[in-house]
């Protein structure tokens, strides 16, 4: 009897150096996947390999066996004994290997929870898998499923919603002073790699035009050309305070290079707000600014204090997440088990209605001449018959499926009605 | 029937109340939904017993004082629920509910047959009624918005991001409801006590000083005036605004009050 499982390890059950003994290129992978069919260890496979994870999704009689070989042979190269990494796998069958691959492609399982790369990734697990062939009815199904509940979870819970680096949470602390951020201008004071970065996530907002000054000005314009913005002598950088909204600060000066009293000079002048992110250390922006009425100014240890905020609020609705993917389980689990009687259902749909065919075609030879109606009576009247006899049966196989009794129905109603086919896969269920 | 309904509203009203609030802490998705539900159930029992209540009375009910303030508690839920959609804050209930909640459980239970002098009913009465009504309910959410600007400034001034500073919404998108909802309410409240005034001279003999709800909607008029002037002039920040919105309608409340516990010439 075939079940579904899924086997590996991840970030938390093993160290990077035993992950990197397993490293594969997708060409490998997909030599391995169809190594596993080949070899019969699996009927179904999809190997899911990550810096931070290498898993198995399979559908396999024997998935200790299964689990072994693809691993082994990932390991071949680099000399790995498998009883070295036994410690450190898991295995999961049934709802349980359900339930990990939906919080897998859900960034529920992640290290940094919620970050968007693994779903991407699961997907081209799941290419390589279908390029090889290696994929069925019961990995197609579950992996179908599992991008749809990581969707979900996107769109339902806030998990991925709040910045975890701290370029990142700058931007989204400006959106939570300014709403949008198109149109808004930036002033890029000094040439810190943590400043560019910051600087373009701000443009990927919309923010325009970024003004950029360093004590150089050659290193200025050439930023200004990356950014595509405009290059500013220290001098112009008085007047641009006046007028921009974001001033992002990283320069190697030993003094701060914006004062509080010039921004209060300034803030009397304008009714907009002002958001300093100062990422320089020593700072380059006068603490004291953050206290003038619509003045924000956040340095770098306030930026680490608003990710760990926001780690623990990814944190809480990774609760909720996980109570929707509870959910999911418990359907997909149902579908499932739907999926297992609908081979049995549609032979017998098809074989019963042969016969009816057949029989109504034989009737209708005898009656040569007879009129449109009372043929279209003989045929209503057939169609009726088979519908109402087949109708208990088929709820019997549903409902049996839904309380986990599938497969022993479906062998008695294959033995009953003589599907052949279904007959003897069946018959061996019902022996196993 | 009637006070059967009002009971049934207020009681919706106060849970809806309890779930919004609780919702700002906790991060449980059905307790916004629950808030939505209990406000849209409280409101359409609310509608019903207006309905019957003017029926009753063959007239509208808004003749009276409490009659008028329980129509701005309708409208103030009906424009909640439509902005809370509309501007996406969800949280937006937790702000406005308990002002709702305040002016409801200040009412007489029993709305007594509060009715003003026959020699005042005419059109502009009415029009003093509609127009000031229509200012309240605008400044009730003038009010929300600026408490939520407040907390939201210093939830980013404060550097400590609770719960709170990720349902609020941006600091400019509460500063737009604020100017907006400024705006009209004070454009209403404007028109409403000049209506007012203008019956004042006639019907009251110009005894204007007697009315304690005169006076202090006078207080509030100065308050809301100078947030609108600072406002559209630039000289004030929208911290400084929001203080004043707030005091606006600290005031606004106390001159409600007044009127329905304070003898004076509407209709107590």
């Amino acid at each position: 009897m075939s079940t579904l499982f899924v086997a590996g390890m991840n970030h938390r059950s093993a160290p990077v150096e035993v992950r990197e003994l397993l490293a594969a290129e997708p060409d490998t992978l997909r030599d391995l996947l169809r190594e596993l069919l080949d070899r019969g260890v699996c009927r179904e496979a999809v190997v899911l390999a990550t810096c931070n994870r290498v898993e198995i999704y399979g559908v396999s009689a024997v998935p200790g066996e299964a689990r072994d070989a693809a691993l082994g042979r990932l390991g071949r190269a680099r000399g790995l004994d498998l009883a070295d990494i036994h410690p450190h796998l898991y295995t999961w069958t049934g709802a349980e290997a359900i339930r990990h691959a939906f919080r897998v492609a859900g960034s529920l399982d992640s290290l940094v929870i919620g970050e968007p790369q693994i779903l991407g990734q699961v997907k081209d697990a799941f290419a390589i898998a279908q390029s090889a062939e290696t994929v069925g009815p019961v990995l197609h199904s579950l992996m179908t499923r599992a991008f749809a509940v990581a969707k979900m979870v996107r769109s339902e819970t806030e998990i991925g919603r709040h910045a975890v680096s701290v370029s990142f949470a700058g931007v989204q602390l400006a959106r939570k002073i300014f709403g949008a951020l198109e149109g808004r201008s930036v002033l890029l004071l000094g040439a810190g790699e943590m400043g560019e970065l910051a600087a373009k996530h701000l443009l990927e907002q919309g923010t325009q035009p970024v003004y950029v000054a360093n004590r150089t000005v050659a290193r200025a314009e050439e930023l200004a050309r990356t950014l595509a913005g405009i290059a500013l002598s220290f001098e112009g950088v008085a007047r641009a305070l006046e007028t921009v909204d974001i001033v992002i600060a990283c320069t190697a000066a030993a003094e701060p290079v914006v004062r509080a009293a010039d921004v209060r000079a300034i803030m009397q002048a304008r009714t907009r707000p002002l958001f300093f992110i100062d990422l320089g250390v020593p700072r380059n922006v006068e603490p004291a600014v953050n206290d003038l009425d619509n003045a924000f100014c956040y340095d770098i240890d306030d930026l680490r204090a608003v990710v760990d905020s926001n780690l623990r609020e990814r944190q809480f609705q990774a609760e909720r997440a996980e109570s929707l993917v509870d959910r999911e389980v418990g359907r997909f689990v149902a579908r499932l088990r739907d999926v297992e009687v609908v081979p049995t259902i549609v032979s017998l749909r098809d074989k019963i209605e042969a016969i009816r065919r057949a029989e109504v075609d034989k009737a209708l030879a005898r009656l040569p001449g007879v009129p449109e109606q009372t043929r279209r009576v003989i045929e209503a009247l057939s169609q009726a018959i088979v519908g109402k006899v087949l109708h208990a049966p088929i709820v019997k196989l549903k409902d049996s499926s839904r309380d986990g009794r599938g497969r022993r129905w479906r062998a008695v109603i294959a033995e009953v009605f003589g599907l052949r086919d279904e007959g003897r896969s069946a018959r061996a269920d019902l022996d196993s | 029937m009637n006070a059967v309904l009002y009971d049934v509203a207020l009681t919706a009203y106060i849970a809806a109340t309890a779930t919004a609030i609780a919702s700002l802490t906790s991060r449980r998705e059905i307790l916004v939904r629950l808030t939505r539900w209990l406000a849209q159930g409280g409101w359409i029992a609310h509608s019903v017993a207006l309905v019957l209540r003017g029926a009753e009375l063959g007239r509208v009910p808004l003749a009276t004082l409490p009659e008028a303030i329980s129509v701005v508690i309708w409208a103030v839920v009906l424009l909640e629920l439509w902005a809370e959609r509309r501007f996406r804050i969800p949280v937006l209930a937790a702000f406005v509910l308990p002002v709702v909640l305040m002016l409801g459980l200040a009412l007489p239970t029993e709305l007594r047959a509060l009715v003003l002098a026959p020699g005042v009913r005419n059109a502009w009465i009415w029009a003093h009624v509609v127009l000031a009504l229509v200012g309240l309910t605008a400044l009730v959410l003038n009010f929300a918005g600026a408490v939520m600007y407040l907390l939201q400034e210093r939830q980013i001034k404060g550097k400590q991001p609770s719960s709170l500073y990720y349902r609020l919404p941006s600091l400019e998108a509460l500063d737009r409801l604020s100017v907006r909802t400024l705006t009209l309410g004070f454009a209403f409240l404007t028109a409403g006590l000049l209506m007012g005034a203008v019956r004042v001279g006639t019907a009251w003999g110009g005894a204007l000083a007697g009315d304690p709800l005169a006076m202090l909607s006078l207080v509030a008029w100065v308050l809301y005036a100078a947030t609108l002037s600072g406002r559209m002039t630039g000289r004030w920040r929208a911290r400084r605004a929001a203080y004043f919105a707030v005091a606006g309608f600290c005031v606004l409340l106390v001159t409600l009050g007044a009127g329905m516990m304070l003898q004076g010439h509407h209709g107590s």
